[in-house]
């Protein structure tokens, strides 16, 4: 158990490209951390980094007191688990599992029997003899896990721990996820685009651009105050209104507005689209369509005019020059 | 329906001109009088124990095993390894190297390099030398070997690997428990590949294994018709059927198992 | 990107002793038959002792010896008849044929067909001793005239047949694997329009597989130039009317002991080799 301390650390790819630029992060000892940003945002550059697998050109990697950043991979005490699971296949799931032991020399009755309380932990008993190839993605995704908790590492990395999963598994295995990291009260630092998976799972999440952090914070802060424009529209599940008025840009969330008597925006029903329990609507303001939601069954008909408004704290101004978000 | 007589015909045909020269290693062997030439033999097993007693016969083929063996375990050992570096690390020149040895392996034939590896051979003194005979076919194997190792190393996802050395592995552990098991379909192929053409090799071991004692099968089969003027049939039949067995086990061992699939003109 | 952690220092010393060997064993004699080539070296007598170099003189008396332009002339005969012509024809056929074949006699057609190509070549040689040898070979015994000596009388129609039964597999696998990649939705439409199988190869397989053609062709070409085999046939016999350039190298330089002048003709065996090769290099490429 472990915090992780990042200073101003740069890794460069081969052509030149920076993949992550002068980054400093602080990261708590037994924290569900998240690295989020869009594809080529160097948060996986990032997350390999911190695992040795990538040399930094700049700056430091600690974990725990120790400074890593020129140790070998083998030697940070971080464990890994892949996009892919990386479960070798000839090798069952009991030797998948033991194999950070297998690694360090130790007994072969002391592996067996640390494979078989781990899997039992993450309800993998009767799949000990089998294959991966013969497991279902829930199960690899947990004996990947499982092989990642027998090491025994102060860090864990999981590197989008849920893309490979049906939609259906991917809730079902996020509660889980957050349950065992609790448990373990392992620090646990994990990739992925999906904003709505970083909200849910993460104590703090770390925004990522171009190889830069553009806001850390915790989900709520993340969400409620996003702290620029790429920011505000890259979390949410529907995508945050942006609105230029004067020199500024106006952020309103589509879930905070709603139809009133005076208001912000003005204009008349464009578009509805049905969520599920609520309707995302579109108004046609002039030059600026501006959505809003509303409860099923509450849904105004297309020419409508409307003027919707928000609660003073919900609405955020940007400057229009920087995206930044104005105090 | 004319299309499809016409067909079976030309099959049969191709059947017939396959098969028929095959038939005298049927039948020779266990004539008591063979002769060059198709015939219904007089069934006997004396042929098979003159082979034995022959002076020549098994140590040739004891010779063919080292000189295969030699050369087929240095050529999967060089080829993988090198292999392995070339499939993972950038290597300055590693695209230029790789052009090269696939244009050496065609070009560098034991007919168009007889001469100066003769010359070599004789120089270094390793003419009669079966290591040093091993080692020239391995090095005419090697380039090939390369090449298609490269391409199944190639096929071992990186993500092991990595996995393996967060959790501590070394490169020779990396090597060993991981990237080799996973390839090893492609290492069993290089095995066979490389011992069959080993096997079959006649020039080679015909040029610089002047010795009769030193001789592989290849090259003593030929040995045998050249003695005297004139062939022992009673012992060349049952002796190619000897030398032939290995190759032709291996062949439906390999196919059994794997398949003979082709890979870009390359059996793979 | 280096997965293995193995580094480029590491990485160079897995390579290297490969390519100690390939350079001792291939690349040196490559180079080295240049220099022997341009020298008297001789396998006995004075000049193996001090060879002298006398420059091209080796290389202009080849190109003057009728030796060497009648074994030019009889591998070129030996290439197109039995690679170009003969291994190509056959293999296309019976990977066309064998398509619609039951799967059973199909295994055992190309089953045969591969074990000819498997065989070792001094197995294979005394097999076609036993069906071309006069008196009792099976070739005279069936067409009723066991008199002729096929080897002696026909040497390089002999060797022309051999060749190609020796090789066809080689053409049969890849015209198989070739054929399977041509899309069916197309053979079907020519087959609803009514073309004859030979207007279907001309019109939509050919165009599909006019790549592996050349490539197949060159390839097989190249490894028949370079064939020793021949020499267990014939041994170039009789005078010299079979024999094929790797047969003449190897009875000047270790039969004759010519080693210079063996040496400049494996010299041009090589600048040939390296034309094909990189031509068919280049049409590998252009195809990935």
């Amino acid at each position: 158990m472990a915090g992780i301390t990042i200073t101003g650390l740069s890794t460069v790819y081969p052509n030149g490209v920076r993949a992550v630029d002068m980054l400093d992060l602080d990261i708590a000892d037994g924290e569900l951390f998240a690295l989020l940003g869009p594809s080529g945002c160097g948060k996986t550059t990032l997350l390999r980094t911190i695992a040795g697998l990538e040399g930094a050109a700049e700056g430091t990697v600690g974990i725990g007191a120790r400074d890593v950043t020129r140790l070998p991979p083998g030697d940070r005490r971080v464990a890994m688990v892949f996009q892919d699971y990386a479960l070798f296949p000839h090798m069952t799931v009991a030797e998948n599992i033991a194999y950070p032991l297998r690694v360090r020399g130790v007994a072969k009755p002391v592996q067996r029997e640390t494979a078989v309380r781990t899997a039992g932990g993450l309800s993998l008993g009767g799949l000990l003899e089998r294959r991966p190839g013969q497991l279902s993605g829930g199960q690899q995704q947990r004996a990947a896990l499982a092989r990642a908790v027998a090491a025994s590492a102060e860090v864990l990395l999981l590197d989008e721990p849920l893309s490979n999963l049906d939609a259906r598994l991917r809730l079902e295995a996020r509660t889980f996820l957050k349950k065992l990291q609790r448990e373990l009260e392992l620090t646990t630092v994990f990739v992925t685009h999906d904003q709505a998976e970083a909200l849910a799972l993460a104590d703090r999440i770390a925004v990522m651009d171009t190889g830069r952090i553009r806001q850390l914070g915790t989900p709520r802060e993340v969400f409620q105050r996003p702290a620029d424009t790429f920011v505000a529209n890259f979390i949410g599940s529907t995508p945050m209104n942006l609105v230029p008025r004067g020199s500024e840009i106006i952020g309103v969330r589509p879930e905070y507005l709603a139809p009133a008597a005076e208001g912000l925006f003005t204009g008349s029903v464009s578009i509805v689209e049905n969520l599920g329990v609520t309707s995302l609507v579109t108004l046609d303001c002039g030059e600026d369509q501006v959505g809003y939601v509303v409860p099923e069954d509450q849904e105004p008909a297309v020419g409508t005019a409307v003027t919707v408004a928000a609660p003073a704290a919900r609405v955020l101004r940007y400057d229009k020059e920087t995206g930044l978000l104005v105090r | 329906m004319v299309r499809r007589i016409g067909c079976y015909v030309l099959i049969a045909v191709v059947l017939a001109f396959f098969a028929v020269p095959m038939l005298w290693l049927a039948s020779a062997p266990f004539d008591a009088k063979p002769g060059l030439g198709l015939r219904w033999p007089d069934w006997t097993l004396a042929n098979v124990s003159a082979t034995f007693d022959h002076p020549y016969a098994l140590t040739s083929l004891v010779n063919s095993l080292v000189l295969c063996a030699i050369a087929t375990v240095v050529t999967t050992v060089l080829a993988a390894l090198a292999a392995y570096a070339l499939s993972r690390v950038r290597i300055p020149g590693r695209d230029l190297l790789l052009y090269l040895l696939l244009l050496l392996s065609s070009v560098v034939t034991g007919t168009a390099a007889m001469v100066p590896i003769f010359v070599l051979m004789l120089q270094l003194g390793l003419i009669n030398s079966q290591f040093g005979t091993a080692l020239v076919i391995a090095g005419g194997m090697l380039p090939a070997a390369i090449f298609i190792l490269k391409d199944f190393m190639d096929a071992v996802p990186r993500s092991y690997e990595e996995s393996a050395r967060v959790f501590g592995a070394a490169p020779r552990q990396v090597l060993g428990h991981v990237v080799l098991p996973v390839a090893r379909p492609g290492v069993a192929t290089i095995f066979v590949w490389a011992f069959v053409n080993a096997w079959g090799n006649f020039l080679l071991p015909f040029l610089l294994l002047r010795d009769v004692g030193q001789q592989p099968a290849a090259v003593l089969l030929r040995t045998l018709y050249d003695e005297g003027g004139s062939a022992d049939l009673s012992v060349i039949p049952v002796f190619s059927l000897l030398y032939s067995i290995p190759v032709v086990a291996l062949y439906l061992f390999v196919s059994k198992r794997y398949g003979f699939r082709f890979h870009g003109g390359v059996k793979s | 990107m280096d997965s293995s952690g193995l580094g480029v220092r590491r990485a160079v010393a897995f390579v290297a002793p490969a390519l100690v060997l390939v350079g001792v064993f291939l690349v040196f004699p490559a180079l080295w038959t240049l220099y022997i080539g341009i020298t008297d070296y001789q396998l006995t007598g004075p000049a193996a002792a001090h060879p002298r170099v006398v420059g091209l003189d080796n290389v202009v008396n080849a190109v003057r010896d009728p030796l060497f332009t009648n074994s030019v002339w009889l591998t070129a005969l030996f290439v197109l008849g039995s690679a170009v012509v003969g291994q190509n024809a056959l293999g296309f056929a019976l990977a066309w044929l064998l398509r619609t074949v039951r799967p059973g006699l199909r295994r055992t057609v190309e089953g045969l067909v591969l074990l000819a190509w498997i065989l070792p070549g001094t197995v294979v040689a005394y097999l076609w001793f036993a069906v071309l040898s006069r008196d009792t070979g099976t070739l005279g015994v069936l067409l009723g005239s066991p008199q002729t000596a096929w080897l002696v009388q026909y040497p390089m129609t002999s060797l022309v047949v051999f060749n190609v039964w020796r090789g066809t597999a080689f053409s049969m696998l890849l015209y198989t694997s070739a054929l399977a990649a041509v899309p069916p939705s197309q053979l079907e439409t020519a087959r609803l329009m009514g073309a004859s199988a030979w207007q279907t190869v001309r019109d939509v397989v050919f165009p599909h597989i006019r790549g592996h053609v050349l490539t197949n062709t060159l390839l097989i070409s190249l490894w028949t130039a370079n064939d020793f085999t021949p020499f267990l046939l014939t041994a170039g016999g009789p005078n010299h009317r079979s024999e094929v350039l790797p047969v003449l190298i190897y009875r000047q330089a270790l039969e004759s002991g010519q080693l210079g002048y063996a040496s400049a003709m494996s010299l041009l065996l090589l600048v040939g080799n390296l034309a094909i090769a990189l031509v068919y290099l280049r049409l590998l490429r252009r195809r990935a």
